[in-house]
This record gives structure tokens, C-alpha cells and sequence, in this order.
């Protein structure tokens, strides 16, 4: 017989629905994307504008040969708004002698594929970060 | 215990209330006629008598923004305002009852617009009744000025960690000078005591996050939580009153039962007219008409079971509702007692009124005319008619 879960119920929640911190790096939001944003390494100049005006967590930085450098994006968490190519100097650069592919940065539209928005970790998560991180072997 | 005895308006006695309390924060916008409240104790905060931090911020949705940034952090932390600025707040005292912050506003009821009118009626305060806040009517400047000192008890009290708002009624109270007993500064920082905070965001050893997402999940369970602190606030709003008396003289329920025990008719009402309607039970009282009142002190959470107890005994009973719902049956007090007798199995015959609407008039003779209606109601020669305006130009 299989053993029924242990559901943890309204008297488990902790007052104000107050969980540990850190807890979106589960919650993955980037499946909400109805486009996305490219970045085309060869023409970046590594100002990080882009970085700092990223509402969320979606561009990551990375250890480059000078140091630390502009990353990929992390689409578990773009939602494609399109911020990062209207701040990105470089395609502020663009007029109409260059040509929209010398862009460091542009939206495309969305292939379909995104990352699932919600899963079960999430769900977890608010009952208690410790146990589910036990559950998911979650460090 | 040395009372101090002086002459104070409504919002006076609140500002006194909270210069006793000494709040952590206080972030306010001023409003019209719960103004005078914030510019009282903002003189209190430049002449060193708190220590409070207050925050003047540019609208009431960002001074209670700013509210709940504060008592997350672990801040006893109190606003004032008044109809618009309540209805701008709308979105937050939604989160603040939610996250389980206890806030304490202090509300000056207001109208309302449109149309743009600055008087009292309950249709800024009613609007917010599924807010999540704990509401508390008061009478007088003195039942203000207590109600104030009892609410960081209450909305702390770790069974319940709701916000709670008291009002007073615009002008009438706001601004109405009255008799009021002050008690000594440390006898009221002895009774409220330190804040009892939820949770306090700024522990850094220990990071939480307030406010995630839930979804499908969770929701539902948090607002059972929610729900079951509201109803633990009945009781402690009771615990706390008796406390209360012991400390300062006067008890404080739920209700204040007025000449209750042999009525054969009773109006509800709450606020200030509560007030005149004792003068109207006593004169009708000497005319042989065994009046009573029910003033409702608890709008949020509503006192059903009590009220219901009381009008099972009576012949005919009356609601007076200072706002409209709209609802084309009753105003939002007669439908809850409504709801509280139907539960109780009472069936007594029951009008409803809307009165007071924009600072409109109530007098002693208007009053002691809907206890002679329902005299005439129980003798059968009438019916009980419903959400029926009166004072009305017609």
C-alpha cells in the first residue's frame, strides 16, 4: 500500500506566511517570457548596464580572463521585458547605417521553450525551506 | 491611581493616547479631520516628548506602505487617516492583515466621495470591513483615547497579530471637546508594554522573506490562518478589556449592552450616536417605553452571537446604519445582525435605517421616532420597512 504523503495543513504556516529567505531560486518565473532577449557576445563591452538594470536576477556574472564579466542569461528567471536592450549602450549606438544585427542585444520572439514556471519545489518551500531542501536534496 | 481630568477633542485624546504609547515609527499623510491627530504628535516628536521616528510621506498609500516596511522590521508602528486617505490605503491594509502586521490606525470616519463632503458617516471605514483589520468604534473621545491604549494589546497579542484601526466619528468626535480621564504616562507604558513583534525582517543572523507568492498551493490555508486569528481576536478584544478595568476602572467588551435586561425594543448603532440614543432611552424610559440600545464597539470582528442572545428577548428591534452598501436591502450593520439572528434561529421583526450620511443631523426626537415605530411594528399596526432613510429631505 502506497504510503499517503504527509500534507502539511493551515495550522503549520508559520504568522504572516513568513518563510526563510533565498526562496526564488526555486520559484522559477521564466516560463511567463513572450519573447527573448539575445545576447550576442562578440559585440557586448562589458559595461554591465544591463546587469544592473535587470529588475530580476536573470543576467549572471562570470569569471572572465580580466575578471569578473557579463554572463549568459539565466532564463529560469528573464521575463523577457526587454529592458536590457533599451538600456544597452552599445545598441543605443545603433542608427541607421548599422544594421540591427550588430546589436549586443535584442528580442527575438519566444521559441516556445520555457522553463516551467511553478513546480513542486516551490510548493514545498512554503511549509518549511528545511525540510523541502531534505526532501530535494536541496543546498 | 491619580486620573488627570481635562478637556480634550477626539483627536486630541487620540494624539495623547499615542504620545503615552511612544510608537517606534509613525508615517502618516495628513486628512482631513483625522489631520490634527499626526500635527498634535508631530509637535510631541520635535518636543523630544516620543521618540518616535515619523516618516512624512507624499499619500497614505505609501504611509502605509511605509507601515508595513516598519512593523515587519520589528517596529510598533501607527498611522492616522480618514476617508480617502483610507480608500488610498485600501490595497495595503489588505497585505498588512495578511502578512500579519499589528498596525494601529487611528480613523476619523468620514464620507465618502462623491459627493466631496468632509463630515462623518461610516462609508470610509465600512468600505474597508473585509480588509482584515480589526475595527473599533468609539463613542466619545474617552472611549477613543482608552480603545487607543487597549489596541497594541490586542493586535500584538500572539493569537491574534491582526492590525486593528480605531475610529472616532469626524468632528462630531474628531473635533468635539469633552470631558476625558488621562492616566498617568507610566501606568499606560506599564499596561501596553513592548512591542510583541511577528517577526522581525531586519534580524540578519536569521533572513526571512515576508510577503513570497503562494499560489493554489497555499493560499487557501493562509487565509484559514487569517480567518482563525480574526476569531481570536474576539476573545482576546474581551481578555484585554477586563485587563483593562482592572488597571484603569473601565471594562470594555465587544458590545455595551444599554438598558438591555428588560427592553421589549432596541436599536443597534454604533459610534456616536450610540450616545444620543442613551438620552432618547432614557426619556422614552420616563414615558414608559422599555427602550434599550446595543452600541457595537467590535464592528470587525462583528459580535453576532451577542447581539443575537439580546434581540431573542425583545419585540422588535431597529438598525441604524450610517453608510450605504447599496445592496437595496440594508446597510452593511443591519446585514451582519441580520446574518447573526437567521444563524441563531431569532426571527423577531427587524428595520433597518440609514441615517447621517455626509455629517447629516441626528436628533434625540429622530431616534426616540424609530422606537415609537417599532411599538407600532410589535402592536402589528405596521411593518418594519428597510435601509429606509431618515432626516431625510422630503
Amino acid at each position: 500500500m502506497v504510503k499517503k504523503p504527509e500534507i502539511k495543513t493551515w495550522k503549520d504556516i508559520a504568522v504572516g506566511g513568513v518563510v526563510e529567505s533565498g526562496t526564488a531560486e526555486y520559484f522559477h518565473t521564466g516560463g511567463w517570457r513572450s519573447k527573448v532577449p539575445v545576447w550576442q557576445k562578440q559585440n557586448c563591452i562589458q559595461c554591465m548596464t544591463c546587469w544592473a538594470f535587470c529588475p530580476d536576477n536573470a543576467i549572471k556574472v562570470v569569471d572572465g580572463a580580466k575578471g569578473k564579466e557579463r554572463g549568459e542569461f539565466d532564463y529560469n528567471f528573464c521575463k523577457g521585458c526587454g529592458i536590457c536592450p533599451e538600456e544597452c549602450p552599445q545598441n543605443n549606438k545603433i542608427t541607421k547605417e548599422l544594421k540591427a544585427k550588430d546589436a549586443t542585444l535584442k528580442i527575438t520572439p519566444s521559441t516556445g521553450k520555457g522553463t516551467p514556471g511553478f513546480d513542486e519545489k516551490a510548493a514545498i518551500l512554503f511549509v518549511g525551506l528545511k525540510e523541502a531542501k531534505d526532501k530535494y536534496n536541496i543546498k | 491611581m491619580e486620573k488627570t481630568i481635562v478637556a480634550r477633542t477626539g483627536n486630541e485624546a487620540m494624539a495623547e493616547a499615542m504620545r503615552q504609547i511612544n510608537p517606534d515609527v509613525c508615517a502618516a499623510y495628513p486628512i482631513t479631520p483625522a489631520t490634527e491627530i499626526m500635527q498634535i504628535f508631530a509637535g510631541f516628536v520635535n518636543d523630544g516628548k516620543v521618540k518616535t521616528n515619523l516618516i512624512t510621506v507624499e499619500s497614505e498609500h505609501s504611509a502605509m506602505s511605509a507601515c508595513v516596511g516598519s512593523a515587519a522590521a520589528g517596529a510598533r508602528t501607527m498611522t492616522a487617516t480618514s476617508s480617502q486617505g483610507l480608500a488610498y490605503m485600501h490595497e495595503i491594509l489588505f497585505i498588512a492583515a495578511g502578512i500579519r502586521l499589528p498596525i494601529v490606525l487611528a480613523e476619523v470616519n468620514r464620507n465618502i466621495s462623491a459627493p466631496i463632503n468632509i463630515h462623518c458617516d461610516h462609508s470610509d471605514t465600512m468600505a474597508e470591513r473585509d480588509s482584515g483589520w480589526i475595527q473599533l468604534f468609539s463613542e466619545n473621545p474617552q472611549e477613543a483615547y482608552d480603545a487607543m491604549i487597549m489596541a497594541p494589546r490586542i493586535a500584538e497579542h500572539k493569537d491574534v497579530s491582526l492590525p486593528i484601526m480605531v475610529t472616532t466619528d469626524g468632528f462630531i468626535i474628531s473635533h468635539g471637546m469633552e470631558r476625558l480621564e488621562m492616566y498617568p504616562d507610566a501606568e499606560v507604558q506599564k499596561f501596553v508594554g513592548e512591542y510583541q513583534a511577528p517577526y522581525n525582517v531586519m534580524d540578519v543572523d536569521h533572513p526571512i522573506t515576508v510577503g513570497s507568492i503562494v499560489l493554489q498551493d497555499y493560499t487557501f490555508e493562509f487565509k484559514k490562518a487569517q480567518h482563525e486569528a480574526m476569531k481570536n481576536a474576539k476573545r482576546v478584544i474581551m481578555e484585554v478589556g477586563k485587563e483593562f478595568a482592572k488597571t484603569f476602572g473601565k471594562e470594555y467588551g465587544l458590545i455595551e449592552a444599554y438598558r438591555c435586561d428588560d427592553a421589549d425594543f432596541i436599536t443597534i448603532s454604533l459610534g456616536s450616536t450610540a450616545g444620543t440614543t442613551k438620552t432618547a432611552v432614557e426619556e422614552l424610559r420616563n414615558e414608559g417605553i422599555k427602550a434599550g440600545l446595543i452600541k457595537i464597539r467590535s464592528f470587525r470582528p462583528f459580535p453576532a452571537e451577542e447581539i443575537a442572545a439580546i434581540l431573542s428577548k425583545v419585540k422588535a428591534a431597529a438598525v441604524f446604519d450610517r453608510a450605504e452598501s447599496m445592496s437595496n436591502q440594508a446597510g452593511p450593520v443591519a446585514t451582519e445582525v441580520k446574518n447573526g439572528l437567521y444563524d441563531a434561529g431569532v426571527k423577531i421583526p427587524l428595520a433597518s435605517y440609514i441615517y447621517g450620511l455626509g455629517g447629516r443631523e441626528i436628533f434625540i426626537e429622530d431616534i426616540k421616532d424609530v422606537y415609537k415605530e417599532l411599538k407600532n411594528i410589535a402592536d402589528g399596526k405596521s411593518k418594519p420597512e428597510q435601509a429606509k432613510y431618515i432626516g431625510l429631505k422630503v
